[in-house]
């Protein structure tokens, strides 16, 4: 982080992260939630670039704001009810929801700051797309296909229930 | 719905997931509805699980028009009901009237009228066809191409009486003048090219993958279905019932000429259309032959100029170019028509449309519509 | 000629050296980079222009009739005088749309579709950003094209464009299976997502040759993403009226439009630098042969819209989902299996 445009970099990214973060729990409106969510999926995104992690940069784009966040704009759309705007249920423990929320941040960060990370010698700075690749279709070959396999399984459930006859 | 949850299990695998329903109007200012039509649809998604037609927003009260205009001035009203076929119903109203006072038509006129009602029937075969390819979204290529040969016939119609729509050609007793010089020259000319531009026509009806995949078996009519809803005109010729008044109820010069009434046998969306490029071909082949058989002569049977028709009435049908088309002209012997009703093709046709309509898709609709031809001008009156 | 071949290189080494006599490494990266996008931009908008007079002259042709030819020498003009009648339109908002969402989608769908532009290599070296993973990145960006449309159609509160925006998603998350399928037999054989080693490995042989089933699966599916006719099903004008964009008006509608050309655009784009060799070609300067093969490839796109009608909803899914991803599990295999090796002996 010595770089002084990835530091200005992170911070703007961190910053709008965090914004839409609060944003998506605390709008009334549910589908502005749902557009806030995507913005912070785009800003996670970011992150991976400035950690040179560019495929998964992408494929955080691509899945998370591109295909699971039309998922759920679908469905909510599709299931609109006449007092959109407040959509969002909330109650009146805010405060005490803040508290928690607080303490758990107290406790991650007291955690994170204790932990000694494992590093590699040097950063990583070589396109890793490759690498990447080699991995998953080498080491983790299994893991990979039985994942593949849920999936499948996952989505023939759904068809299965969704079907009308 | 509520019938097939009752009588399945009752497994949790069996809870129906409820969607609403949207119920969209479409029109009365719709690009696809051809005019002012209305149909309220009630939509799961994009299947049409009712729908509605709306109709009234072109009413001109034409038949109590009528009633206060001299039978001559009448036949102008007619021009703008169906304002693609304003020859055939100019023919209808006069053959009314003619019946009612016994006129003979001069034969020249006689043929003059079918040649003028052949090529209004090309003019809305044309605009049909090419409206229908823009409607289900081929960004009016093929309706320039139909409207291309239309524009020629219009052209004949303004040389021949003035006006390229609302045309007011013919008169009790024969047609308004007759034709000028070089007309029938260049009406041969046109009809030596057009073989050709139908062909091509329906190429971009059967070659176009994507067109067939839309038009197939879409809206089936059967011919039961069709006599129910006294379907005339291709649509029911398109589900293989062989009635056309050209030929079962002769009227005019039609038993001299010699032509073939085509049927088809699906009596989809397809078909309604094919039919009418069969038809085009037909409307070739007679007026060639009436031209061929064209007397020299006069155009018109002198009539009073205060027509005072005696007390009677009459019921005259002709096939046009949308099916049957009926005149009822009651006469109480003053200037004015007692009572004029019409038989309007286009609006019983219509009364069959939410049958067709209902399981299709949104996009179906429009195809649906646009193979039933609908003029709002003619449907509303 | 290796000047003229170089013009845009050279001018931005001058820049470049000009700038580093007074200004710290990391600033001149950045003030060249913002130049590069300007230009780019400058580009995408001036070919948008170009694009929508073609569009309606050559419409025009292919339909008999004349086209614009009133405003200016040859209707030049028209797109100048449609500009100023848009930008001077009354801004209409109707009563009960939720109004952000509602501004901010236009600016969604133009911003997704000029991001694009970014990973397009117009000439040799000629690119904004060569990243390792450029073909994948045009392939997220133009996923969240998508939440633009969505964002439109729920916020204008109408249902036709309710209707626009679920066709619009539901359509383009499909075609987004076939065109990332057809993609990667090209990436088996370059063995790299980078835009400008894949025009590269296009020195021999374009990918068309030796990809043809995965340039028609990509092409169509193309056209399908950026809703362009047959697959136009989301404007659907004589079905939905005008879809999502229906209760837009002015400049905002505009902005609609400039998005779909410039993503039709940058969609013939990537289909020349992955399937026609981008801007390899004897003779005339590279950025020459970019140009002219992606204003072939638009004028095919032109070419369809005047010449097929609307595919229906279910048939629509039906060529996505039964005909394209099968045909283009096929063609990977096929690569994987004979292309690939092929591939690799000839370029040895």
């Amino acid at each position: 982080m010595n770089d002084p445009i990835i530091a200005i970099a992170f911070f703007v990214l961190a910053a709008v992260l965090l914004i839409s973060a609060l944003a998506v729990v605390m709008l009334r409106n549910i589908v502005h939630s749902a557009l806030f969510l995507a913005l912070a999926f785009v800003s996670v995104a970011g992150f991976y670039i400035l950690l040179n992690a560019e495929f998964l940069a992408a494929v955080q784009i691509l899945i998370y704001a591109g295909a699971v966040m039309i998922l759920l704009l679908f469905a909510i759309m599709l299931t609109q009810r006449a007092n959109t705007p407040m959509s969002n249920v909330s109650n009146s423990q805010a405060g005490l929801a803040a508290i928690v929320a607080a303490a758990v941040f107290v406790v991650l960060a007291f955690v994170l700051s204790k932990t000694s990370w494992l590093t590699g010698a040097a950063a990583v700075t070589q396109p890793n797309t490759e690498v990447l690749g080699k991995a998953l279709f080498d080491y983790y070959v299994l893991p990979f296909e039985i994942a593949s396999v849920l999936l499948l399984v996952a989505m023939i459930g759904a068809i299965v229930i969704a079907r009308e006859d | 719905m509520s019938e097939a949850t009752a009588t399945s299990g009752n497994t949790a695998l069996d809870t129906k997931i409820k969607t609403d329903q949207i119920v969209v109007n479409m029109g009365p200012q719709h690009p696809s509805t051809h005019g002012v039509l209305r149909l309220m649809l009630t939509l799961d998604g994009e299947t049409v699980v009712d729908a509605e037609v709306v109709l009234g927003y072109l009413h001109r009260g034409f038949e109590k028009l009528c009633e206060e205009g001299t039978y001559t001035q009448n036949i102008s009203l007619t021009d703008r009901l169906d304002y693609f076929n304003s020859m055939n119903n100019n023919w209808a109203y006069v053959k009314a009237v003619e019946m009612i006072m016994g006129i003979e038509v001069p034969e020249r006129a006689e043929y003059l009228r079918v040649i003028m009602s052949e090529l209004q029937r090309l003019v809305s075969h044309l605009a049909c066809t090419g409206f229908y390819v823009s409607d289900i979204g081929a960004m009016h290529t093929p309706l320039l191409y139909a409207f291309r040969q239309r524009e020629e016939i219009l052209d004949l119609f303004e040389m021949a009486c003035g006006a390229r729509m609302t045309c007011n050609y013919f008169r009790i007793g024969g047609v308004s003048k007759d034709v000028p010089d070089g007309w029938i020259a260049r009406l041969k000319a046109f009809l030596d090219q057009l073989p050709s531009k139908i062909d091509e026509l329906e190429g971009l009806l059967t070659g176009n993958e994507i067109l067939v995949a839309r038009s197939k078996g879409v809206g089936v009519m059967t011919s039961e279905m069709a006599i129910n809803y006294s379907i005339t005109g291709p649509c029911l010729r398109a589900t293989g019932v062989q009635f056309d008044l050209r030929k079962d109820v002769p009227y005019s010069v039609y038993p001299r000429l010699s032509f073939n009434v085509p049927t088809l046998r699906n009596g989809d969306v397809m078909d309604r259309f094919l039919l009418r490029i069969l038809e085009m071909r037909e409307c070739v082949k007679i007026i060639k032959q009436a031209i061929e058989q064209l007397p020299e002569g006069e155009v018109r049977t002198p009539v009073p100029l205060n027509l005072r028709p005696p007390i009677g009435e009459a019921l005259s049908r002709i096939e046009g170019p949308k099916g049957e088309m009926g005149y009822y002209v009651v006469s109480d012997g003053s200037i004015a028509p007692y009572r004029v009703h019409q038989r309007p093709p286009c609006f019983i046709n219509l009364g069959i449309a939410r049958e067709l309509f209902i399981g299709t898709k949104v996009a179906d609709v429009v195809a649906i519509l646009a193979s039933l031809d609908p003029i709002m001008g003619e449907v509303d009156r | 000629m290796d000047v003229i071949n170089n013009i845009f290189l050279i001018g931005r080494q001058i820049i470049a050296t000009v700038l580093g006599f007074f200004l710290p490494l990391p600033v001149v990266d950045a003030v060249i980079a913002i130049i590069s996008m300007a230009l780019v931009l400058g580009f995408a908008a001036v070919t948008m222009m170009g694009q929508v007079y073609v569009e309606r002259r050559v419409l025009g042709f292919m339909q008999d009739r004349k086209g614009p030819n009133r405003v200016g020498p040859f209707g030049l003009l028209q797109i100048i005088a449609d500009a100023i009648k848009l930008l001077t339109k009354e801004d209409i908002m109707p009563s009960r749309v939720d109004r952000m969402v509602f501004r901010l989608a236009p600016i969604v769908v133009v911003a997704t579709a000029l991001l694009i532009w970014a990973v397009v290599p117009l000439g040799r070296g000629m690119i904004i950003a060569d990243l390792n993973i450029g073909i994948l990145y045009v392939i997220s960006i133009s996923s969240v094209g998508v939440l633009g449309f969505l964002m439109a159609g729920w916020s204008s509160n109408n249902k036709y464009a309710l209707l626009g925006s679920m066709r619009a998603a539901a359509q383009m998350v499909s075609y987004e299976i076939p065109l990332v399928l057809s993609i990667i037999g090209i990436i088996m054989l370059t063995g790299s997502l980078s835009t400008v080693s894949i025009v590269n490995a296009q020195a021999g042989l374009w990918f068309v040759i030796w990809q043809p089933l995965g340039f028609v699966i990509y092409f169509i599916s193309a056209v399908a993403e950026i809703n362009r006719s047959p697959f136009d099903l989301v404007e659907g004008e004589s079905e939905i009226v005008a879809g999502y964009f229906i209760e837009y008006s002015g400049m905002r509608f505009a902005l609609f439009y400039l998005g779909e050309y410039i993503s039709a655009f940058a969609m013939s784009a990537i289909a020349t630098t992955l399937f026609l060799g981008g801007w390899q070609g004897p003779i005339l300067p590279p950025y020459i042969w970019f140009v002219i093969k992606a204003w072939a490839v638009f004028i095919v796109l032109i070419w369809i819209r005047a010449t097929l009608p609307r595919l229906r909803v279910d048939q629509l899914m039906g060529l996505a989902w039964k005909v394209l991803i099968p045909l283009a599990l096929i063609n990977i295999f096929v690569t994987a299996v004979v292309l690939v090796p092929l591939f690799q002996s000839v370029a040895k």
